[in-house]
Formats: C-alpha cells, sequence, structure tokens
C-alpha cells in the first residue's frame, strides 16, 4: 500500500445551518486512485472540494477539522489558496475550457503560476500536457483553434490537460465521464490508469462499474458520512457495512 | 436476501435464477436417489428413464446458463448479488456432473447379474445413501443460506471416502474370489468410483455456498478420507 498524501481528520462541513459532512476521517494514498460513491447530496463532491479549498468560494460554507496533504494542514487561514490550488488540480462534471485557442487552454495556467517563462517553454508545457492527456496526436496541427469546438471526450482531456500542465500532485475528478459517450468514457478511464503513476487522483462517480474499473481504493458517503472506506474489490465483492452493500446492490429506498 | 431491489424485475430475475438452481438441484436429487435404486435393486427397467431425466437436468443448465447471462449484461450485479449469479453458475456446473455420474452409474445396470452378493451391494448402498444425504444437506444449505450447514458437509466428505474405500475393497474381494467376476466387477468400481467423484461435486457446492454467504473461501483443505490417500 502506497503512502498517505492527504488525511482528513474529523472533518465537518457546513453551508448554513445545514451540516453537509460529519466528521470525515479519511486517508488517500499517494499514486492511488480513490473512488468515492454514494447517492446525490451525501457529500461526496463537498468532500473532494474540501481539499483544494473550493468551498471558500461559498460564503455560507464553514469547514471544521483537519485536511492534511503531507501532513500541513490546508485549512491554515496562512495558507496560500493559489499554490494549493496548483498542487490539487480538479477536473469537472461538465467539461470547461476557457473560451481560448487550445494552445491558451494548456499554456493559461503555467504563465500564472510563474512557470513556463519563453515560449519554447511553454510550447514544451503545452505539448507535454496534451500529450500526457492523450491528446496531443488530435490537436497538435491545430493548436490555435478554440477549444471549445473540440468534442466532448476532447474537452475533457484538454481539461485534464489543463490540470495537469502545472504539474499538480493530485487531481480531483468530480464525475469527469458522466457527459460523455462510453468511447470517450473508455479514453478518460485509460488516461486515469496512465496518470495514478504521477498523480494522486480523487474520482467522484456515479457508475459502480466505473469505480470499480478505475480505483484501487472506494469510500461509500451516505447523508454526509463516510459509511465505509475500503479496497475497491472488497467493497464490491463483499462490504462490511449492510448499507454499503444495498446502495452499490440497488436496494437503497 | 436483505431489502428488496429498487428495480423489481432485478429482483425478479434474481429470484428466478435461484428458483432455477434449487428445481436443477431437486432433479438431480432425483435422479441420484433413482439411479443408486437401480443399481442396489439390479433394476435394469428403470435404465431409460434415468438416462432421460440426465437431458432435462441438462436443459437445465442451459437456462440457468442464459439467465446469468442475461443478469450479468442486464444489471451488472455487486456484491452479494455478484456472489448469488457466480456461485449459481458454479452450482448449476456441479450439478450437471452429479447428473452425468448418476446417468453413468444407471447404465452400469445392464451387465450386472441378478445374484449379486448382499455384502457388497450392502456396502454400496450405504455409500450411496451418504452421498444422497449430502446432496439432500447441501441443497438445504443452500435453500436456507445456512453456512454451518455447508460447512459441515464439506468436512463430511471424509466418510464419503472412507466409504469408498470400503466398498472398493469389497468389490476387489468378491473379484478376486473368481475371475469370472472380471467383467461386471469392473463396472461397480466404476460405479463406486463415480459415487465418491459425486461426492466431491458435492463439497464443491458446499464451497460455492459458503463463498455466497460469506464472501470468502473456505480455508485449508478439506479433510480426507482413505481413497484418496492411497
Amino acid at each position: 500500500m502506497n503512502n498517505v498524501k492527504i488525511k482528513s481528520k474529523n472533518l465537518n462541513v457546513y453551508y448554513g445551518e445545514k451540516q453537509a459532512l460529519f466528521n470525515v476521517n479519511l486517508d488517500l494514498n499517494e499514486k492511488e486512485v480513490t473512488a468515492l460513491i454514494g447517492p446525490s447530496g451525501c457529500g461526496k463532491s463537498t468532500f473532494i472540494r474540501c481539499i483544494n479549498r473550493m468551498n471558500d468560494v461559498i460564503d455560507i460554507c464553514k469547514v471544521s477539522g483537519n485536511i492534511e496533504i503531507d501532513g500541513v494542514e490546508i485549512n491554515d487561514k496562512n495558507l496560500d489558496v493559489v499554490s494549493l490550488r496548483e498542487r490539487v488540480g480538479m477536473v469537472f462534471q461538465k467539461p470547461n475550457p476557457f473560451p481560448k485557442s487550445i494552445y491558451d487552454n494548456i499554456s493559461y495556467g503555467p504563465k500564472i503560476h510563474g512557470k513556463g517563462e519563453t515560449k519554447s517553454e511553454l510550447d514544451e508545457i503545452v505539448e507535454n500536457s496534451l500529450k500526457k492527456a492523450a491528446l496531443w496526436e488530435e490537436v497538435k496541427d491545430r493548436l490555435d483553434e478554440p477549444g471549445t469546438g473540440l468534442s466532448g471526450g476532447q474537452q475533457q482531456r484538454l481539461c485534464i490537460a489543463r490540470a495537469i500542465s502545472v504539474n499538480p500532485e493530485v487531481i480531483l475528478m468530480d464525475e469527469p465521464c458522466s457527459a460523455l459517450d462510453p468511447i470517450a468514457t473508455a479514453k478518460i478511464e485509460e488516461l486515469i490508469d496512465e496518470l495514478k503513476k504521477t498523480y494522486t487522483i480523487v474520482i467522484v462517480t456515479h457508475s459502480m462499474a466505473q469505480a470499480v474499473r478505475v480505483s484501487q481504493k472506494t469510500g461509500f458517503f451516505h447523508l454526509g458520512k463516510l459509511i465505509e472506506v475500503g479496497k475497491t474489490e472488497k467493497i464490491f465483492k463483499n462490504p462490511d457495512n449492510k448499507m454499503t452493500q444495498d446502495y452499490i446492490t440497488g436496494r437503497f429506498g | 436476501m436483505s431489502n428488496e431491489h429498487t428495480v423489481k424485475s432485478y429482483e425478479e430475475e434474481l429470484r428466478y435464477l435461484i428458483d432455477s438452481v434449487i428445481k436443477m438441484g431437486s432433479l438431480t436429487e432425483s435422479q441420484l436417489v433413482d439411479s443408486m435404486d437401480a443399481v442396489i435393486k439390479v433394476d435394469k427397467d428403470s435404465i431409460d428413464k434415468i438416462i432421460k431425466s440426465d437431458d432435462e437436468i441438462n436443459k437445465f443448465r442451459s437456462k440457468i446458463d442464459t439467465q446469468i447471462m442475461t443478469l450479468l449484461v442486464k444489471r451488472a450485479p455487486m456484491a452479494i448479488d455478484l456472489r448469488e449469479t457466480i456461485s449459481s453458475l458454479k452450482i448449476s456446473q456441479d450439478l450437471e456432473r452429479i447428473g452425468d455420474l448418476s446417468k453413468s452409474n444407471a447404465k452400469k445396470v445392464k451387465p450386472l447379474p441378478l445374484d449379486l452378493p448382499e455384502e457388497l451391494l450392502g456396502n454400496l448402498k450405504r455409500l450411496g445413501d451418504l452421498v444422497i444425504k449430502q446432496l439432500n444437506d447441501v441443497l438445504d444449505s443452500y435453500v436456507n443460506k445456512n453456512y454451518d450447514k455447508a460447512k459441515e458437509v464439506w468436512e463430511k466428505d471424509e466418510q464419503v471416502d472412507d466409504l469408498t474405500y470400503i466398498a472398493m475393497e469389497s468389490v476387489i474381494d468378491f473379484l478376486s474370489k473368481d475371475k469370472k467376476n472380471l467383467d461386471f466387477s469392473t463396472h461397480l468400481i466404476f460405479a463406486t468410483k463415480n459415487l465418491e467423484r459425486a461426492g466431491d461435486h458435492i463439497t464443491n457446492i458446499a464451497e460455492s455456498i459458503c463463498y455466497l454467504i460469506k464472501g470468502e473461501y473456505l480455508k485449508g483443505s478439506r479433510p480426507k478420507g482413505k481413497v484418496i490417500q492411497q
């Protein structure tokens, strides 16, 4: 088993009066894929948004407890959130490329983070990122065309390329394939398999089959609580908790 | 199973699969009883009926295969449902093999003389009765999802081995008395061996049931009796 990269301890999240997460204790291993599953509104997206402090942008959201990355508390008020998000990239449900060229979509992040000062350095970052996202061959001759002109699956890989362009350590994926067809989904899953050699990946998914295919560890959330976490194979073959079993077998009332 | 599936047809399909396995099991048990009866009574009239019943068992096996394929494609079962589906596949395979062995035993009745020594048949009957009981118990444990009972069957196969040994010894003893007995003694040896193999399939079923219930395979190797060790 790999080292723990991210550690949440007694994590509680509130949206105003409503508590969204209850004492979540979850360890995410380095260079592994952890899948988070559970019914809508169970807190899995809220949880991953804590890892790069995306919840900061919601005024009524309050977070208590700890999240450590490499042993360093990220909820520290003095922590530079921009540099945190450089280390923790995110890919969303709906592909959301900037309304810019394919090239600019990738080079934007490195530029604002002060990476790639010369054109040739940026060219290299763009090429490497697109190659890592398995998109280079499809777009190398049209880098100046708008990113929004790509197919849905290509756009999502562009977003992954954008996330990895700043050389993060963690990639958060919030239902990255829910808007994609099976072939585009397969390409993203293949990519996740490759990316896990370099990055720690957390994926929220509603597809049990996808969780089984891509992850090594799975956590099941329900009503803001982490009900069970364990090796993916164990969770889907023989979970310990009845609630997990009811959910993954479709017996949830 | 605990709660019902949100999708009712999924619930029905799983129930239907389990019912098919139970029906196949019951048919296999009847066939084993009939074939044992035919051997002990040297009842040549019942051979055809027993052979025919094997076709029914084979049809069940095909039906169960189709049901499983449909379930896998349609539902992608997980956890207990996955184990239920996979166990059904394995159990039906073992039941089919038991059916084949019963049919094989029925066919062996044809060349047997009507005046076989009582002791010889007695030893074979004791073995047959135990195998039938084992099958009955294992099917019972499947119906009631009874882990302890399935494990008990698994452990009891040692006794099947021991009775096989005794039955074999008496056939060999009978054969050694007169070389003229060679032909039908060979059939009796095969019939005895078939019963022992049926016992092995029953232990496989017991293992599948234990895995189905707890999600873990039985640890260690099962206790073995005399025949296996020789």
